[in-house]
């Protein structure tokens, strides 16, 4: 039996946060302490948190960068709502809910498979684009669908779960999703997996087989985007394929970018973060000043990505960022540990250079996603 | 007959979409990023045009106006968004693209209001010719797209500058140095690339009068996937796809029992194009390296 | 490396969630602080379909200002809050959530029909007053507290069905946008009423087109086309069918068309006839129209003068009589009153037979379904030249 002390707890840390917080919610809730308005908030969180996790499998350590997210989510939003209509009345809620949480993420699962073949030809932009016109295609024939099978521009009338419970199950989905996602990619298909992003040929020539791992990754992705469609569908009473449109794959993605790519952490926090402010800037600025709303969030969009990832601003960045904020206040422990930590990639020299290869390097391969973190030892 | 009628109104629709694909070719092919922005900028050029109308009453003064305007934004969205990102990974800047994008619709509807505008630039009146009625807005913008798809080509291929651009977007590292400043060239082409954004705004005003701050927003991802079925960077391509996805669209609402998949179904040749040709029409192919 | 400052930021995030929660805490409606009545809507005030939501704004405060100027509600004044939803049913909760909480008695619900379908279900689960200015939708009144001042899109197609069916033609041409909710409502009752002898030609469009080439030559033997759609993509139809569709065609439309004269400097460009069925015309020279029009042109010009805004002004004067007859039939209504009690009251007036008279209408009543009853009209807007 593994001891408590060699328990790697940096693996653990982001389960134990969101099953803490989600406890916490619960009991809050529970005790008359939440609103309405907080339940919904935190099942659009919990929603886009999966949303964000999800796609960081394809676009951070796949290394594929995929426009067609929400069109997954349209599908698992469509027929696990479907199924739920027709299920609830004969099985009752819960055997309902499971099933079609099922059904539309294997199905969404199977789109993934078939939206990754192409994914096997296609490097770079010219996947983005194919993901994106998959979505818009998912969209318009939902959208076109007969009133019968799916609602067709009305939208598809589907059952609310209880805003009590809904937001505790959306978050238990997500601790999920983050189980299935931090353990592939711990596995040795993890390493695999990054291996082709890194490099494709030089990781077919180590006998990886690419087209399973991108094939498995799409699956996974994909699975999980239709889960959270049918959380979506269980969280509203009416299922409209406009929301399902490239515009809600890019605020994904968004998610995904800002949270630093192959960083599921900060997929996390940039998802809670990006919806909190948003329903924050919706409910706060009404009438004439709504127009505010897409301005501040674009500035802010703007501001993040450029003081995040201008290479310009680096030394800035290491100087100014909250790791170095807190270190100033905790006591200096002299350790052989950290001693050790020499800084390479802090002297000042090194980080021209870097910057220089840096250029050259990203201009000749059409697409190279930022490396990974390390794993501090 | 019928079939001819059909391929006009595909030549309609597609010279606009291969107006703004060609804007949208020069700045990806040569800056390596997908500017989600042109769209746009498009209508900020239409605003602009709306704006010279209104104040001084004259077109061609207004159009001036609307281009020079759309390159100094151009330039300005690239020195203030794209610039401190070279170098950075190429979706941070998809990201500042799609903030940009935002920030411009959403100043749009703060400076207009929400209620759409009617433009009327010039009515150019119809033309009969062996019994079909042809709007002159499609020979105008027709003609227009190939001047501009020859120059264009002749401007990369012949001028130091446009061969400047090539190196650029074969390798940025490799170009400077060689001595070309890669910043300047950039600057360029997306000065070059919203002056398009201009033409392509005058030109879909004088199809549909109606300006919003969303006119650019379909039109310029219909035209991204233009760009991208005649491969992307090749500027004949830009033109063939647009005509192409023209032609299909047209036809496509032809039919009735089709005619509300039509968004779908110019996605879905996109794809099948794809699949058959992983780099577009006209595409070149590149060789990968270890 | 980076993993402190997440860390740090997940349980930073986590306390400031915790605190704003923390920050509210108990019922929900929280009436017991009002100091004025608060009415509340949901609208598109960005996007591509704001012009409407706005519009509906616009006029609501404006009818919100003119009570208020004469007294309010028996010295009580009436606020009126309207939040975003960008024609986007998915933003609906978040600002019910915070209309409700944020203590909305009454409510013009939503101003779009897709919104509207999740508005009335959760207006309908804390038993709110919704009186719609322009959720047209057959559903939107489903339930027995959602009202609709607009007519319902099934009624406007048949109005219009049995319109055509009495022209005696033999063929006609029908345009509408198959991807919403409004246009597509009235055309499937249009279409069900229609009698079976007149063949149609019937094109589509989607999204935000703007080029409308190939539907006008499928249309261009059409001497009477249907366009159940809004004015704006109506007005680029007719500007483009310039010389193809003959001069002596008929265009006709429903209460979506108003608004189309003033997308044009000069409508006479337009060589057809443009007619429309609307409880509302922005040209209107006379009555209680003429006065709403010159009163909203002054303020907020003629860019968003439609009947949305119309519709919408009607409404907060609607709810307001209907709550001042109840008052005076013994009721008690006061600043403090939760919605849902007051729900009750309105409902009552307006199940049983309370009629008021408007900008858009006189003697308007409503059915125990939450449909209006008032007079259509057939506005020509332009005849032909």
């Amino acid at each position: 039996m593994a001891k408590l002390k060699d328990v790697k707890w940096n693996h653990y840390i982001n389960y134990i946060v969101v099953a803490g917080l989600t406890l916490l919610f619960a009991v809050l809730s529970l005790t008359g302490f939440l609103e309405s308005s907080d339940k919904y908030l935190l099942e659009k969180v919990a929603i886009a948190i999966t949303l964000a996790v999800s796609l960081s499998m394809v676009v951070g350590f796949l290394g594929e960068l995929s426009l067609g997210h929400a069109g997954f989510m349209c599908i698992g939003a469509y027929l696990g709502g479907k199924a739920a209509v027709i299920l609830e009345p004969m099985l009752g809620e819960w055997p309902a809910l499971i099933i079609s949480l099922a059904v539309g993420g294997i199905v969404a699962a199977v789109f993934g498979v078939i939206i990754g073949l192409p994914a096997l030809r296609l490097r770079g932009d010219y996947l983005a684009i194919v993901t994106l016109a998959f979505g818009e295609i998912v969209r318009s024939i939902f959208m076109n669908s007969s009133k019968e099978s799916f609602g067709g521009s009305l939208g598809l009338d589907t059952p609310r779960f209880n805003k009590d419970i809904l937001f505790i199950i959306a978050f238990v989905l997500v601790l999920a999703c983050l189980a299935v996602t931090q353990n592939l990619i711990r596995s040795k298909h993890g390493r695999a997996i990054t291996a082709i992003r890194d490099n494709e040929i030089a990781a077919r020539a180590t006998g990886i087989d690419v087209t399973k791992y991108k094939l498995i990754v799409f699956a996974i992705s994909s699975f999980f985007a239709g889960i959270a469609g049918v959380l979506y569908s269980y969280s509203n009473f009416t299922v409209q394929s406009t929301k399902f449109s490239y515009n809600y794959s890019i605020e994904i993605l968004v998610m995904v970018v800002l949270g630093g790519m192959g960083n599921i952490n900060g997929a996390i926090i940039a998802a809670a973060l990006i919806t909190f402010l948003d329903v924050e800037l919706q409910t706060i600025l009404t009438g004439n000043l709504a127009v505010l709303q897409d301005l501040i969030y674009a500035l802010i969009l703007i501001v993040i990505v450029i003081y995040n990832n201008a290479p310009a601003l680096r030394p800035f960045r290491e100087k100014y960022n909250l790791k170095a904020f807190i270190e100033k206040f905790r006591p200096h422990v002299p350790s052989k540990h950290r001693d050790d930590e020499a800084k390479w990639d802090r002297v000042p020299t090194k980080i021209k250079m870097d910057e220089i290869l840096s250029v050259d390097l990203q201009v000749s391969s059409p697409y190279t996603p930022d490396k990974p973190e390390k794993e501090e030892k | 007959m019928e079939f001819i009628e059909t391929l006009i109104n595909g030549l309609s629709i597609g010279s606009t979409y291969a107006m703004i694909a060609l804007g949208y070719t020069m700045v990806y092919g040569i800056a390596k990023m997908l500017n989600f922005a042109h769209g746009d900028v498009i209508m900020v050029g239409g605003y602009m045009i709306f704006v010279g109308l209104t104040v001084t009453g004259n077109p061609i003064l207004s159009f001036i106006a609307a281009v020079i305007s759309c390159i100094v934004l151009g330039i300005t969205i690239e020195k203030v968004a794209y610039r401190p990102l070279r170098g950075a990974s190429p979706l941070a800047v998809l990201i500042t693209a799609i903030g940009v994008s935002y920030l411009l619709q959403s100043s749009a509807q703060m400076i207009f209001g929400s209620a759409p505008k009617m433009v009327n630039i010039a009515d150019l009146g119809n033309i009969s010719f062996a019994g079909l009625s042809i709007p002159v807005y499609i020979i105008v913008t027709l003609v227009c797209s190939v001047i501009i798809m020859t120059s264009l080509s002749l401007f990369v291929k012949y001028t130091r500058t446009g061969r400047a651009m090539i190196a650029v977007s074969e390798d940025k590292g490799a170009a400077q140095l060689m001595g070309i400043n890669v910043n300047r060239i950039i600057m360029i082409t997306f000065a070059i690339g919203s002056g398009l954004a201009a033409f392509a705004g005058l030109f879909m005003l004088m199809k549909s009068p109606s300006l919003s701050n969303t006119l650019g927003a379909m039109p310029g991802i219909k035209a991204f996937t233009a760009a991208v079925i005649g491969g992307v960077g090749s500027i004949p391509g830009a033109m063939l796809g647009g005509i192409l996805m023209g032609v299909v669209e047209a036809i496509s609402l032809k039919i009735p029992l089709i005619a509300p998949y039509t968004d779908a179904i110019e996605f879905l040749i996109l794809i099948i194009i794809l699949l058959v040709r992983p780099t577009g029409i006209l595409g070149k192919k590149r060789r990968e390296k270890v | 490396m980076k993993t402190i400052t997440r860390k740090i930021l997940a349980v930073a995030l986590a306390l400031v969630m915790v605190m704003s929660f923390a920050a509210c805490s108990g019922g929900a409606n929280y009436t017991e602080e009002n100091t004025e009545y608060i009415i509340g809507v949901s609208g598109p005030l960005t996007g591509a379909a704001a012009v409407y939501g706005v519009a509906v704004q616009n006029s609501a405060q404006m009818a919100v200002d003119e009570i208020n100027a004469n007294g309010g509600l028996n010295g009580v004044t009436f606020k009126f809050i309207a939040t975003d939803d960008t024609n986007d049913a998915t933003k609906v909760t978040a600002n019910y959530a915070s209309m409700y909480e944020g203590g909305m008695q009454v409510s013009l619900g939503c101003v779009t029909t897709a919104p509207g379908l999740e508005f009335k279900q959760l207006s309908v689960e804390d038993n709110i007053f919704f009186l719609t200015p322009s959720a047209s939708g057959d559903k939107i009144p489903e339930f027995e507290n959602g009202y609709q001042m607009c007519f319902a899109d099934g009624n406007q197609g048949k109005v219009a069905a049995d319109y055509v069916n009495s022209l005696g033609l033999s063929e006609i041409g029908i345009f509408y946008k198959s991807d919403d909710a409004y246009s597509n409502g009235i055309f499937e009752q249009f279409k069900e009423n229609l009698d079976p002898s007149i063949a149609t030609v019937e094109t589509v469009f989607t999204g935000e087109a703007s080029d409308f080439s190939s539907q006008i030559s499928s249309l261009k033997d059409c001497s009477f086309i249907f366009m159940p759609i809004y004015y704006q993509p109506a007005s680029i139809f007719m500007t483009q069918a310039k010389g193809i569709i003959a001069d002596d065609a008929v265009y006709y439309g429903c209460d979506g068309f108003d608004g189309l004269a003033g997308q044009f400097e000069d409508f006479s460009v337009i060589p057809q006839e443009v007619s429309m069925l609307s409880h509302f015309d922005s040209n209107a020279t006379e009555g209680m129209a003429a006065e709403y029009i010159a009163k909203y042109t002054e303020k907020f010009g003629t860019d968003t003068l439609n009947q949305f805004g119309a519709s919408a002004y009607d409404c907060v004067y609607a709810i307001y009589y209907a709550m001042e007859e109840a008052i005076a039939e013994g009721e008690t209504i006061d600043v403090t009153i939760s919605a849902s009690d007051l729900c009750d009251i309105l409902k009552a007036q307006f199940n049983s037979g309370f009629s008021y008279s408007g900008v858009t209408g006189e003697n308007i009543t409503w059915d125990e379904n939450g449909y209006v009853a008032k007079i259509a009209v057939k506005y020509t807007l332009k005849e032909a030249n």
